[in-house]
C-alpha cells in the first residue's frame, strides 16, 4: 500500500518514446547512451524505446515536427513532449518525462 | 451561479496558460540547444522533402571509419575524376593522395578492362553496381585484381551527381581461392592415388586368388571382398567376427581358430591354415587366413587381412612329399639290394664250387639243392627290390598289350583261384606300349594277387586296357610328361582301403596281410616298374567297394620286327687268361674259382688301377672281367675305357648288381657286355665265352 503512495504517476501505463538521431554523430551517440541509462533506472520494464536515424528515414521527422537531432519525444503518456540535446541533463529529462528521480520520489513520499 | 461560471473560465484560462508555458519552454529549450550547439543536425522541411543538415563536426566519425577501413573509398565525378579518396586507395595504387585527387580513375584501369569500367560509370543502370577488373598499380606487374562497386549520389537539383565507390583488393581472397583450389586438387589427386592403390591391391589380390576382409572389433562392422565370399562359399554370413569366423571351420579346427583370433589381439597378427566346410556346396576346403591387428592406444580395434583357398596347394604338397618319400626309399632299397646281391653272389658261387667238390651222396645233394633254392628266392626278392628302386634291367620294347594280356589269361585264372571271376577285357584297339613285357606280367600278377587277397569271399577281377591322353598339369603331378598313355587297370570288388593305407601301399615292405603271407613288395614292384618305364600308377579305393589300380605306360608304335633269341642253358668250358677285377674279396675269390673250374687261367686285381698296372706289364690277357662299381679313381667303366683306348684287342666283360645304372657308354663299343649279379656258373661261362668269342 505504501508503494501506491510512492509512485508519482497515477497512470501506470507504458511509456512510448522515440529518439531521433543522425547516424553515429557524437551527440546522437551520447544521447542513445544517456537514454538507455535513464530508462533502465527509472522505467525498468515499462517502456518501448524506438531510435530513429533520420538519415535512413528523413520523412519520420515530419509528423513529430523534429527540427534538430538528437531529440527525444515522449509520445505516451500524454501530453506529447520533446526534449532536445544529448540528454546529459538528467533532471531536465526526468522533468520532461513527468518523472521524479527514484531517490527524490522516495523522499517525498515520506 | 455566475461565480461558478467565472471560476470555470478561470480554471480553463489557467490550464491554457500552463500549456502555452510548457510549449514556450520547449521552444526556448530548442532554440537554446541549437544556439549552444547541443545538436548535430537540423531538419528542414521543404516541398522536396525533409532535408538533414549536419553540423560541421558531425561527419568526423564517418571520416574516421572511411580512413580506417581496408577497402578503398572514393567519390568520383561523372567523368571519373577522383574528388575524394581514402588513404587505402593511395596505398593500393602507389600514388600519393595529393597526386591522386583530380586524376581520372580510368588511368588505373587496364585497357582490356575499360569496357567493364565504363559500364560501371554509366548512370541509369542499377543503383548499386559492381564489377571485377585489374587495377594498375606502381608495384604489381599486371595489376591487382579488385572488385569495384559504385552508387549514384544525387546532390541537389541543378548540381551534377556524384558517384560513391568502394574498391576491394581481391588479391588475398583470390589467393585464398587459389589455395583452396590447390588444396582441392591435391585432395583429388590423393583420392586418385588411393583409388589407384586400391585397384592395384585388388589386382594383386585377384592375381594371388585371395579375398580380403576387415573386422572392426568395436562396432562389429565388417568388410569382405567378393572373392572372400566365394572362398568360404558364403550365402548370408551377416557378420565376419572372430566368433562367426570360428563357426565356418570344421568341428575339430574350431577351437584352434578361436584361439588364433584371441591370440591375434595380443600378438598383432594371425596366420592359420585350417579346414572349412564350404557353405554353399559343403565341400571340405583348406583355407589360409592371414591378418594384422590394429591398435588404438594399446587396445585392439581392428583386424584385417586376406584369405585364400590352399586346398590344391596342399594336395600338390602332399603328392610332392609322397614322391620324395618314395624316392628316398628307392635310394635306400637300391643300396641294400646292391649289397645283398654281392652276398647272394658269394653264396651261389660257393655252392657251385662245393657241388663239384663234394661227393654225390643223396643228403649232400639235397642240402645243396635247398641252399641253392634259397639263393634263387633271395635273388628273386632282390629283383623286386631293384624293380621298386627302378634299378632293374628293363628290356623295353614295343609291346602289344592286348596280346600280352590274352596270353596271360590262363596263368591269371590259375593264380587267383576258383572263387573269383576273372575278366580280361579286350582293348578298344590294337594298343602298343613301350615297356618290359616280363615286368608288366609280373606287375599284373602282383596286382591280381593283391586283388585275390582283398576278396577272401570271392568277387570279380577285371583287367582292362584303354588309351588316355595326359595333360601337362596331371603329368606334372605324377612327375611325368604329357602325352598318350596306355592304361592297364586291374579292378577288384574287394574290401578296399582307407586313404591312410592308400598313401602307404607303394612303400616296400608295407603290407596289410598277415605275417608270412606277403612280402610287401608287390605294389612296390608295380610302382617302380611303371616309373622306370616312363609311366606312373594311380590307385582308387573305396572301403567296402573295391580297389582299382591303373598302370600308365607310354604309348608306342607297333614294332617293325620281332626278334627272339633264347640263350642255351648249359655251361660252356673254355681256355685262355682272364683278369678278374673286383674289390669284394669274397666275390673275387668265387668268380676266380668258377673261372678256373671252367678251364681258364686267372689273374686277380682288387682295384682298377692295379688291373691297369698288370695289363701295362705285358701279361698275356685274353679278357678283363671287372665289377662296375669299385672304390678308387678307376672304376669298371673307366677301366674299360682305358683298355679300349690302349689295348683294343683285349675284350672287357662288366658285371654289376646295379644293372640298370646309367652307364656312360655312349662312346663305347657296342660289344661291351654286362653280366648281371648274382650269376651262376652257367651264366658266367656263357658270358665269358661270348665276350672272348666276340673278339676272335
Amino acid at each position: 500500500m505504501t508503494s501506491d503512495a510512492a509512485v508519482p504517476i497515477p497512470d501506470p501505463g507504458r511509456y512510448k518514446l522515440c529518439l531521433f538521431v543522425t547516424g553515429s554523430t557524437p551527440r546522437s551517440a551520447r544521447a542513445i547512451e544517456n537514454m538507455q541509462k535513464i530508462c533502465d533506472e527509472n522505467l525498468h520494464g515499462r517502456y518501448d524505446l524506438e531510435i530513429i536515424d533520420v538519415y535512413e528515414n528523413p520523412e519520420a521527422t515530419r509528423d513529430l515536427q523534429i527540427i534538430a537531432t538528437p531529440t527525444l519525444v515522449k509520445i505516451l503518456p500524454e501530453p506529447l513532449r520533446r526534449i532536445i540535446g544529448d540528454l546529459s541533463d538528467k533532471e531536465r529529462v526526468l522533468a520532461g518525462l513527468n518523472l521524479a528521480p527514484v531517490g527524490a520520489a522516495h523522499n517525498r513520499s515520506k | 451561479m455566475s461565480g461558478t461560471e467565472s471560476n470555470a473560465e478561470l480554471v480553463a484560462a489557467l490550464l491554457r496558460i500552463a500549456d502555452l508555458e510548457a510549449r514556450l519552454t520547449e521552444a526556448d529549450e530548442t532554440l537554446e540547444a541549437i544556439r549552444t550547439g547541443e545538436v548535430d543536425a537540423v531538419v528542414i522541411g521543404g516541398p522536396e522533402g525533409q532535408l538533414i543538415y549536419t553540423l560541421e563536426n558531425a561527419d568526423r566519425p564517418y571520416r574516421l571509419l572511411i580512413e580506417q577501413m581496408q577497402e578503398c573509398a572514393f567519390t568520383l565525378g561523372l567523368d571519373g575524376t577522383i574528388l575524394y579518396c581514402n588513404q587505402r586507395l593511395s596505398t593500393l595504387t602507389g600514388v600519393r593522395r595529393e597526386a591522386l585527387v583530380g586524376r581520372h580513375l580510368q588511368d588505373f584501369v587496364a585497357t582490356a578492362d575499360r569496357p567493364v569500367f565504363d559500364q560501371l560509370l554509366a548512370r541509369g543502370s542499377v543503383i548499386g553496381r559492381s564489377a571485377e577488373f585489374n587495377l594498375i598499380t606502381t608495384d604489381a606487374q599486371g595489376g591487382v585484381p579488385v572488385n569495384m562497386s559504385v552508387a549514384d549520389m544525387p546532390i541537389e537539383a541543378g548540381m551534377p551527381d556524384l558517384l560513391c565507390g568502394v574498391i576491394t583488393d581481391l588479391t588475398r581472397s583470390r589467393k585464398r581461392t587459389d589455395e583452396l583450389a590447390a588444396a582441392n586438387q591435391q585432395l583429388a589427386n590423393e583420392i586418385d592415388e588411393r583409388r589407384r592403390t586400391e585397384d592395384k591391391l585388388r589386382l594383386a589380390l585377384d592375381a594371388a586368388d585371395m579375398g580380403n576382409w576387415d573386422m572392426d572389433l568395436l562396432t562389429g562392422k565388417t568388410t569382405r571382398s567378393a572373392r572372400f565370399d566365394q572362398i568360404i562359399g558364403d550365402i548370408g554370413v551377416a557378420q565376419w567376427t572372430p566368433q562367426a569366423a570360428a563357426q565356418l571351420f570344421v568341428d575339430e579346427d574350431r577351437r584352434a581358430v578361436a584361439d588364433a583370433f584371441a591370440m591375434a589381439m595380443g600378438s598383432g597378427f594371425i596366420d592359420l591354415e585350417k579346414r572349412i566346410r564350404r557353405r554353399n556346396d559343403g565341400s571340405l576346403r583348406w583355407v589360409q587366413i592371414k591378418g594384422l591387428t590394429f591398435y588404438d592406444e594399446g587396445r585392439p580395434v581392428r583386424i584385417a587381412g586376406v584369405v585364400s583357398d590352399v586346398t590344391d596347394r596342399r594336395l600338390i604338397d602332399e603328392q610332392l612329399r609322397q614322391a620324395q618319400k618314395m624316392e628316398a626309399i628307392g635310394q635306400l632299397t637300391g643300396g641294400v639290394a646292391h649289397d645283398f646281391n654281392n652276398l647272394l653272389m658269394v653264396i651261389a658261387g660257393s655252392l657251385d664250387l662245393l657241388e663239384s667238390r663234394v661227393g654225390g651222396d643223396a643228403k649232400t645233394i639235397r642240402y645243396l639243392s635247398t641252399a641253392r633254392h634259397g639263393v634263387e628266392r633271395g635273388a628273386k626278392l632282390n629283383q623286386q627290390l631293384l624293380a621298386f628302386a627302378r634299378r632293374q634291367d628293363l628290356r623295353t620294347e614295343s609291346v602289344d598289350i592286348g596280346a600280352l594280356l590274352s596270353s596271360f589269361e590262363n596263368l591269371l585264372d590259375r593264380a587267383i583261384g576258383e572263387t573269383i571271376a576273372v575278366t580280361i577285357k579286350d582293348p578298344p584297339a590294337l594298343l602298343h606300349a613301350r615297356t618290359d613285357p616280363h615286368q608288366l606280367e609280373t606287375a599284373i600278377l602282383n596286382l591280381a594277387i593283391n586283388a585275390r587277397d582283398a576278396m577272401p569271399q570271392g568277387g570279380k577281377l577285371t583287367v582292362s586296357t584303354s588309351m588316355r591322353t595326359i595333360r601337362s598339369k596331371t603329368a606334372a603331378l605324377n612327375n611325368t610328361v604329357a602325352g598318350d598313355y596306355v592304361v592297364v587297370t586291374v579292378a577288384d570288388t574287394g574290401t578296399g582301403m582307407s586313404a591312410e593305407v592308400v598313401s602307404k601301399v607303394f612303400e616296400p615292405f608295407f603290407t596289410t596281410k598277415e605275417v608270412g603271407k606277403g612280402t610287401g613288395l608287390g605294389l612296390s614292384q608295380v610302382y617302380g616298374f611303371a616309373k622306370q618305364s616312363g609311366g606312373f600308377v594311380t590307385i582308387e579305393s573305396v572301403v567296402g567297394e573295391g580297389t582299382s589300380v591303373s598302370i600308365h605306360l607310354p604309348h608306342a608304335e607297333a614294332p617293325s620286327v620281332c626278334a627272339d633269341d633264347r640263350a642255351p642253358t648249359r655251361e660252356v668250358k673254355g681256355h685262355g687268361t682272364i683278369l678278374v677285377v673286383e674289390d669284394d674279396d669274397d666275390v673275387r675269390e668265387i668268380a676266380s674259382s668258377m673261372l678256373r673250374e671252367l678251364g681258364y687261367m686267372v689273374f686277380e686285381a682288387d682295384r682298377g688301377n692295379k688291373a691297369l698296372t698288370l695289363i701295362d706289364s705285358g701279361a698275356p690277357i685274353d679278357l678283363v672281367f671287372t665289377d662296375v662299381i669299385m672304390p678308387g679313381e678307376v672304376g669298371g667303366i673307366e677301366l674299360a675305357r682305358e683298355i679300349k683306348a690302349n689295348y683294343k684287342h683285349i675284350p672287357v666283360l662288366l658285371t654289376s648288381g646295379y644293372t640298370a645304372q646309367r652307364f656312360q657308354t655312349d662312346d663305347m663299343d657296342e660289344g661291351l657286355q654286362i653280366l648281371r649279379k648274382p650269376y651262376n656258373r652257367v651264366d658266367l661261362s656263357l658270358a665269358v665265352k661270348s665276350a672272348i668269342g666276340a673278339e676272335r
